[in-house]
C-alpha cells in the first residue's frame, strides 16, 4: 500500500453512520468497564475500530468527536481536555491499522503499544497543566504519590502515573479490537475498504 | 428508553437562553480567571456558576456533578498536601502527617479550576438539549452531518444499552459469572461486550442505506423541524462576554509588558 493510501477516507454516508457507533461503542466499554468494577477506562474500544474500519482520519474524529460530545452534554466535563488524547490515539491506531499492524496478532500488539505511547504523551502534559499531575487512577495515583514522597520530578511522577494506566488500559482494548473485527462480516467491513476499485464490465 | 442527557426542561429563563450564550460564558468564566491570576476570581467565578444555577432552579442536579469528582479534589489536597516537591512550611499536623502549606494552596487552585470548570459546564449541560445544540450549530454554517452525528450519539446510546441488558441476561442464565474475583470480572468482559458492538456495527451497514434512501448525502438546502424561539438579551450578553475575556487578555498584556 503507498503512502497516500494511507490517509485516504471515504467520507460517504456509511463512514458518518461508523463515528456515532463508535461513540457509542466507546460509552458502552466504559458502562461495562464500571459494572464489573475493572480498574481500567475501556473507553477507546469504539475510537480503535472506527480507526482500522475507517482510517486514521474517522479515528481522530471519532476521538474528539466522543470526549467532546460527552464533555458538553453529559456533564463530565473533564473529558473535554483529553479530546486532544482521544483525536490522536484515533489518528495512530489507524495509520497503524492502514500499515497492516492489526492483521496478525503480535502486530496488534505494537499497535497498542504504539496508542499507549501516544495517550502517554499527549496526556501526562494535560495531566500537570489542569491537575498537578494526577490521573484520577486509584493505582496509578498511588505510584504518583510514592514517587512524589521519594521526591522525584513531577513530570517523572505524572509519566509513571499515566504508564501504570494508559499502557494496560491500550493492550487490553486492542486486544478486544482485534477479537472484534476479525468476528465482524466481510461485507460489513468492504463498507470502508479504501482500497477498493470499482471493476467496469462493459 | 433510558437518556444520557441530562437536560431537563424545567421552565426557567435558563433553558430558553441560547446555548451559545452558554458556551461563551463558559469560555469567559474559564478563561477570565485564568488570565487574571489570582485566586479571587476564582473564588467570584464559582459564585456567579452558584447564583446562575440557583436561578436557573438547578443547583441540585449540579451538585450531584460536583459530587463524582469530589473524590480526586480530596486526593489532590493529600498527595498536594503531603508530598508537594515545594513544601517546606508546615500548615497543620493530623497525628504524625503533616499537611504543608504551599502543596495545600497548589491543590487550592487546582480544586478551583474543577470545581469552576465542572460548574460552568453544568449549566450548559443542565439546561440545553443536545439536539437543539446540534440543530444551532447547523443553522449557523456547521455540516448537517456534523450535528447528525451529535443528535444521533443520543439516540444509538439507549439502543445499545439495551441489547446491553439483553446481552448480560442471556450471559448470566447460561451461567457466567459476571461478579467475584478481578480476573474473572476480566473474563466476563469479552463475552459481554463483544455481541454489543459487534450487533451495533452490523447495524450501521443498514442504517447507512436507509440513511442515503432518504436523501442524507443531498446537497440542497434543509428545513428545520423547530425553530430556535429567541430569547432577550442572547447577542447583548454575548458580546458582554467576549468583552471580559479581551478586557482580562489586556490586562495580562499589560503586566507583562510594565
Amino acid at each position: 500500500m503507498t503512502g497516500k493510501s494511507i490517509f485516504r477516507t471515504k467520507f460517504d454516508v456509511a463512514s458518518i453512520v461508523l463515528i456515532p457507533a463508535c461513540i457509542g461503542i466507546n460509552y458502552i466499554g466504559k458502562l461495562f468497564a464500571s459494572a464489573l468494577k475493572l480498574p481500567l477506562w475501556l473507553d477507546s474500544i469504539g475510537t480503535c475500530i472506527g480507526a482500522c474500519l475507517g482510517g486514521p482520519i474517522i479515528g481522530g474524529i471519532c476521538g474528539a468527536a466522543n470526549n467532546l460530545i460527552y464533555g458538553l452534554t453529559t456533564g463530565d466535563s473533564i473529558t473535554l481536555i483529553y479530546a486532544l488524547t482521544s483525536l490522536f490515539i484515533g489518528f495512530f491506531v489507524g495509520i497503524m491499522a492502514r500499515a497492516g499492524f492489526m492483521k496478525t496478532f503480535p502486530k496488534a500488539i505494537i499497535t497498542s503499544l504504539v496508542a499507549g505511547a501516544v495517550a502517554i504523551i499527549i496526556s501526562t502534559p494535560l495531566n500537570i497543566i489542569f491537575w498537578g499531575g494526577q490521573t484520577g487512577n486509584v493505582w496509578g495515583d498511588a505510584v504518583f504519590a510514592a514517587s512524589q514522597a521519594a521526591s522525584l520530578p513531577l513530570w517523572l511522577s505524572s509519566l509513571f502515573d499515566e504508564i501504570i494506566v494508559d499502557v494496560p488500559d491500550k493492550i487490553i482494548t486492542l486486544i478486544l479490537v482485534f477479537v472484534i473485527l476479525k468476528a465482524l462480516p466481510d461485507k460489513l467491513t468492504a463498507l470502508y475498504d479504501a482500497a477498493d476499485e470499482v471493476e467496469r464490465l462493459d | 428508553m433510558r437518556s444520557i442527557s441530562l437536560y431537563r426542561d424545567n421552565g426557567t429563563w435558563l433553558c430558553r437562553v441560547h446555548p451559545f450564550t452558554k458556551l461563551a460564558y463558559i469560555l469567559a468564566v474559564i478563561l477570565v480567571p485564568l488570565l487574571l491570576g489570582s485566586l479571587w476570581a476564582y473564588a467570584a467565578a464559582i459564585v456567579l456558576d452558584i447564583c446562575i444555577l440557583i436561578s436557573g432552579k438547578s443547583l441540585r442536579r449540579a451538585r450531584a456533578l460536583i459530587i463524582f469528582s469530589f473524590t480526586i479534589i480530596v486526593t489532590i489536597f493529600l498527595i498536594r498536601g503531603l508530598f508537594d516537591a515545594d513544601n517546606i512550611t508546615p500548615a497543620f499536623s493530623l497525628g504524625p502527617v503533616v499537611f504543608y502549606q504551599e502543596g495545600l494552596m497548589k491543590a487550592l487552585r487546582t480544586g478551583a479550576v474543577i470545581i469552576n470548570m465542572l460548574l460552568s459546564f453544568s449549566i450548559l449541560v443542565l439546561t440545553s438539549k443536545p439536539e437543539d445544540i446540534a440543530d444551532e450549530l447547523e443553522r449557523h454554517g456547521f455540516s448537517p452531518r456534523l450535528s447528525y452525528v451529535i443528535a444521533s450519539v443520543f439516540s444509538i446510546i439507549p439502543q445499545m444499552m439495551g441489547t446491553m441488558d439483553t446481552i448480560t441476561d442471556a450471559q448470566r442464565s447460561r451461567g457466567m459469572e459476571t461478579e467475584g474475583k478481578l480476573s474473572q470480572r476480566m473474563k466476563a468482559f469479552i463475552p459481554l461486550i463483544t455481541p454489543v458492538v459487534t450487533t451495533s456495527l452490523i447495524n450501521t451497514r443498514e442504517r447507512a442505506i436507509a440513511l442515503e434512501v432518504r436523501g442524507f448525502g443531498s446537497k440542497g438546502k434543509r428545513s428545520y423541524l423547530s425553530p430556535w424561539k429567541k430569547h432577550r438579551g442572547d447577542r447583548a450578553m454575548t458580546i458582554v462576554l467576549l468583552l471580559s475575556i479581551a478586557a482580562a487578555a489586556a490586562w495580562r498584556l499589560a503586566s507583562w509588558l510594565s
